[in-house]
């Protein structure tokens, strides 16, 4: 990504050392793919930080959306580990902050143990509380609305129908709930709400209001990173990529229609 | 003064889904401006083109450079600046309208939505193609690689 590696001067110890760096390698690559980062960034990153130490004379990862190989060889002997993802949360801090550490780790001397404490560290952090982000969330989509036309009420409803989904939407996050439920809960949320505002004379367009209110769950991340990722030759990650990017708009897209459905036609036709 | 409204919108609309994905705190007003002229880039370009299509393949390969040359300058990941700034080219509303007029059995509309919302899904990623081949091969140029 851009960074020179100055001098490769730094040794490991023994093999307890080598075991380490791998474990290092493995938890940054983890970091990365959890926080939503390109699978080449993620096997560019693991293979620059096993090769830092001069001793290693191979290392390579393969990456996927949803797990990481590493092997690296020590003096004619090969490791291996495997890491699954299960979920990911986009993070663009920790992805940002793990790049400076592995940028650092190259460049410097720093030892095996403190850079596992820092990356440990990195795991935890997140900058913005969750009512930040579910407030900036639906500041974003009542601004969205703003620009497809709407008027002041739409905005007003905009924002809360978006903050009660993001509400929600993270707070089933603990639940381990699948994304594509998430995504369907939300949109059937956003539709119901909608439909609601407009009945209680708080909005004006429920066109408006619902497009609005499900920006915050479109698959725009997915998309970046399915292209990005095909791209750069990594064609398996970009097709899972493309295919989750399809199949969250396709949950979106049934939520709200199963619900205006209804609210069209009624229950019994 | 329409334009002055759309690029406010933008602005504080991006900054919005950007710290919905938790971007580090110095990088907010940057990703905002990459998301603003982006969104200026889709309205000039699909009035002026009637095409919504050819709107954001514009927007998207303004907010790809725009992205590659701030990670640059920064030395952040490219995709800090790129996510945020896409989210609001997204088709949610023809997803949306294609939906509306399946329920009002228009499967004509419904067709001529639906194709238009696939294509800007597609011109979208052939923006982010072209912007990042381009950092990639004026990088390999560069440094030899």
């Amino acid at each position: 990504m851009g960074y020179e590696v100055k001098s490769l001067d730094y040794y490991v110890s023994d093999r307890e050392e080598v075991r380490k760096l791998l474990l290092l390698a493995a938890l940054a690559g983890r970091i990365m793919l959890r926080s939503g980062a390109e699978t080449y960034r993620v096997e560019d990153t693991v293979e620059r930080l096993c090769k830092s130490r001069k001793d290693i004379r191979y290392a390579d990862a393969f990456a996927t959306p949803t797990g990481i190989f590493i092997s690296l060889e020590y003096r004619s002997e090969m490791m291996a580990y495997l890491i699954r993802v299960k979920s990911i949360r986009t993070d663009l801090n920790r992805i940002n902050l793990v790049n400076e550490f592995s940028r650092k780790f190259v460049n410097s001397n720093m030892s095996i143990d403190k850079g596992i404490e820092h990356l440990r560290y990195i795991n935890q952090i997140n900058i913005y509380n969750r009512w930040g982000k579910s407030i900036f969330g639906s500041l974003a989509c009542a601004f969205f609305s703003m620009l497809f036309g709407g008027v002041f009420v739409d905005f007003i409803s905009s924002f809360m129908v978006s903050l009660i989904i993001l509400t929600v939407i993270s707070g089933i996050h603990r639940y381990k709930t699948p994304p594509f439920l998430s995504n369907f809960i939300g949109a059937t949320l956003a539709a119901v709400l909608s439909i609601l505002s407009i009945y209680l004379g708080l909005g004006k367009n429920i066109d408006i209001i619902i497009i609005g209110s499900i920006m915050s769950m479109v698959p725009g991340v997915a998309i970046t990173n399915a292209m990005r990722d095909t791209m750069s030759g990594d064609l398996v990650s970009g097709l899972s990529r493309g295919m989750e990017a399809i199949f969250s708009a396709l949950a979106i897209a049934f939520g709200v229609g199963m619900v205006l459905n209804i609210y069209f036609k009624g229950l019994i036709p | 003064m329409n334009i002055m409204k759309q690029l406010l919108f933008s602005f504080l609309s991006t900054i919005g889904f950007a710290v919905l994905f938790s971007i580090p705190k110095d990088s907010i007003s940057k990703s905002g401006i990459t998301g603003a002229l982006g969104w200026i880039v889709f309205y000039i370009a699909s009035n002026y083109f009637h095409s919504k299509i050819v709107g954001s393949f514009f927007a998207a390969t303004t907010v790809g450079i725009l992205g590659e040359l701030l990670a640059r300058r920064y030395k952040k990941p490219a995709t800090i600046y790129i996510i945020p700034g896409i989210i609001p080219l997204v088709p949610g509303a023809g997803a949306y309208y294609t939906m509306l007029a399946l329920i009002e059995n228009d499967f004509i509309l419904a067709a001529k939505q639906g194709t238009e919302t696939l294509f800007i899904a597609a011109a979208i990623s052939m923006g982010i193609t072209i912007s990042t081949f381009l950092s990639k091969s004026i990088k390999r140029v560069k440094y030899g690689d």
